[in-house]
């Protein structure tokens, strides 16, 4: 190959989308093969099918210049073709090492790029080649065939540079805050064109400005898509990790689990990508360690002994969906309910589903006993607390004796979303258009009074109106009905919330609260408008959780 | 007449690699055709025998590599066509079981464009020796 650029290097999301499906198999096919081999049996169907992939995912690297993934599909190979033909050499140690291998590989396809670390392959390639030659039966077995060590000197590791340039994720961000800039310039020159038509009337002149700023508009929503796609990332980089994490969890906590993750290539902003590890770490590991059974526990009620857990991430209509779900016990609903009525709550007249959802109220988890690996870290309540702040929402289903499953609906990105600016007092106020299902001329008479709250119909169904001075407590909200009210949704809630003006619809720039002044529960950022007034973003999820708290 | 090629391959990475390649240089404007196993390139192939050359995958579910060539050899089928294998490290001993079957060469990954045209100049000149001949 010469120096320089990799020919296919425009197919390397083609490249990813069709290797990191075929990595994962291969992790997940390691995993089995450790407990085919712990069982006694030889998996060797397994290790043609692996053996296949692998090859596959080789090939494909090496036409792509991805070398470490290369070489660890390389490693993996020989390891597995020594393995197949050694069936002494089939231990736990060889089992430890295809899994390290896999999860390497998946997190090195699903990472590709033309400038990925040459050398992140190397130690463990260096562990494989120790590993063979000091196998048991290696030298036997190894000595007629071609081992690792029979790969000599590379002439192309060098041509990393290709057409991509490593940034650091800082410099997004800075970007991404001068378009933001660029996005209120726009808003204000929107401004002043209508201020200058109503003023001077129709003419040519305002006809093309009008038409300049239209296209201004347009290359802005073009830099902006352009500069969202550059911060996304594949899921596996967070993915990857559980197969390894599942298996020592299960080790840790004497339970036998098959873990299958599915969706990896979905791509997500590396803002939130970089939040999620954690919630889904410990939805993770609290269904091995809590949601399945032992295996005698599940043998006796007639499920197979090992249990099931599936990691899937999928895109759905702009958002990202992630599910993580078990074949376990299920919640213990009495125990929901014994706890709930402990910290004061009526949970007489709640449907199933209400309860369930309890699990993420704060002091609420169910778990008698706390194990090393779940009860590290953080409870439900702080998991389900991420995910809301990262604007998503996190909805729990369980059917006794079944399992339970744990569904996520995350934002593609964090940085800008586009808003609905509302006037509540002189002060103005971004809702999330995501969570808008409609905006509502408040008529007096629609509105009723039902135990001092606001009920009015809303496409057939009586949902509550809350006025939003007093969601939000601001000091003067004495006054009478609002005449507008926004109909803000999240999963199966939905208020309405009564407000003064309704502006429009704007992308904004999303800026964090500065974590020292704590977290006000009903605003999740701030924004800078086009006309330079600062406002506050409403943290949708939360207020529709208050309004039902006080049910 | 513009001329033809087959690529037999189960990845569609491959494919476009391929079709990146032929929509190049003098490439520009032939025919391509594409399989995504060996049962359907075999298939292909059948129906095309004015082929300048097939690439052929050496790894695939379905019909691999080797089997398209023994069912060729075995039935005849255009014998000149060449077929060239595709291989990657570590296939060495399957390329000599390729010659046995009919291989006209070999393509190893990772492979550049310009090792594509340069197999398609010797198929061409096979094409007109045998021409000639």
């Amino acid at each position: 190959m010469t120096a320089g650029e990799n020919p296919f290097g425009d197919l390397l999301q083609d490249y990813i989308v069709e290797c990191l499906p075929l990595a994962e198999q291969v992790g997940d096919a390691f995993v089995e093969l450790e407990r085919s081999w712990q069982s006694g049996e030889p998996g060797d169907d397994l290790l043609t099918t692996v053996k296949g992939r692998l090859h596959t995912i080789k090939g494909n690297s090496a036409m792509m210049g991805i070398a470490p993934a290369r070489d660890i599909a390389h490693a993996l190979e020989d390891a597995c073709g020594f393995l197949g033909r050694s069936p002494d050499a089939c231990t736990a140690d060889a089992a430890a090492l295809l899994i390290a291998g896999g999860g390497l590989l998946v997190e090195l396809v699903g990472g590709a790029s033309p400038e990925l670390d040459p050398a992140s392959a190397t130690a463990f390639v260096e562990r494989v080649r120790a590993y063979l030659t000091a196998a048991p039966g290696a030298a036997t077995a190894g000595s007629d065939r071609r081992q690792t060590e029979r790969r000599g000197p590379r002439s192309d590791e060098g041509e990393a540079a290709g057409n991509t340039v490593r940034i650091d994720f800082r410099r997004l961000d800075a970007m991404l805050e001068v378009l933001g800039e660029g996005l209120i310039q726009h808003s204000s020159l929107v401004e002043l064109y209508r201020r200058l038509l109503r003023k001077v009337g129709a003419g040519v002149e305002l006809e093309e400005l009008d038409q300049t700023v239209l296209s201004l508009q347009k290359t802005l929503t073009r830099l902006e898509s352009t500069l969202m796609e550059a911060r996304l990332l594949p899921v596996s980089t967070v993915l990857g990790r559980f197969p390894r994490l599942v298996r020592d969890v299960a080790h840790a906590e004497g339970k036998k689990v098959r873990l299958e993750v599915s969706g990896g290539e979905t791509a997500l902003d590396k803002a939130v990508l970089d939040r999620l590890g954690e919630p889904l770490l410990h939805l993770v590991s609290n269904a091995v360690a809590h949601g399945l059974e032992h295996p005698e526990e599940r043998t006796r009620a007639g499920k197979p002994a090992e249990g099931h857990i599936r990691l899937r991430a999928a895109s759905v209509s702009g958002r990202v969906i992630i599910r993580v779900s078990d074949d376990g016990r299920g919640l213990d609903e009495e125990a929901i309910r014994a706890k709930a009525e402990s910290l004061g709550l009526d949970v007489r007249n709640v449907d199933i589903a209400q309860l369930h959802n309890l699990v993420f109220v704060s002091g609420l988890s169910t778990a008698e006993r706390v194990t090393t690996l779940s009860g590290r870290g953080l409870g439900l309540d702080v998991a389900a607390n991420v995910i809301h702040a990262l604007g998503g929402t996190i909805e729990v289903e369980s059917r006794k004796g079944q399992g339970t499953a744990f569904t996520l609906s995350l934002p593609v990105t964090l940085a800008i979303v586009r808003s609905l600016i509302v006037e509540v007092d002189r002060e103005r106020y971004a809702v999330p258009l995501s969570h808008v299902a409609e905006t509502v001329r408040a008529e007096p008479e629609a509105i009723r009074q039902i135990n001092n709250q606001g009920v009015t119909q809303w496409r057939g169904d009586l949902i509550h109106v809350a006025d939003a001075g007093a969601v939000l407590g601001t000091p003067e909200s004495s006054r009478g009905l609002r005449p507008f009210y926004v109909v803000m949704t999240a999963g199966a809630k939905r208020r309405g919330l009564l407000v003064d003006r309704l502006i429009g619809h704007q992308d904004i720039v999303v800026k964090g609260l500065d974590p020292a002044l704590g977290r006000p529960t009903v605003v999740s950022g701030t924004t800078i408008l086009g006309d330079g007034r600062v406002a506050c973003i409403l943290d949708v999820v939360r207020i529709l959780d208050g309004v039902a708290h006080v049910n | 007449m513009p001329e033809s090629f087959l690529v037999i391959d189960d990845s569609k990475l491959l494919h476009q690699m391929y079709r990146l390649i032929f929509s190049q240089g003098d490439l520009a404007g032939s025919t391509v055709h594409y399989a995504a196993n060996g049962r359907e390139g075999y298939a292909v192939l059948a129906a095309h025998p004015e082929l300048t050359l097939v690439l052929l995958d050496l790894n695939m579910p379905e019909m691999n590599g080797l089997e398209v060539l023994a069912r060729r050899q075995a039935e005849h089928l255009h014998p000149h066509v060449p077929v060239a294998l595709v291989t990657t490290e570590g296939s060495e001993e399957d390329e000599a079981r390729g010659r046995a079957v009919g291989a006209w060469d070999y393509l190893r990954k990772p492979f550049q464009p310009s090792d594509i045209q340069a197999l398609v100049r010797r198929a061409r000149e096979l094409r007109r020796s045998r021409g000639a001949a």
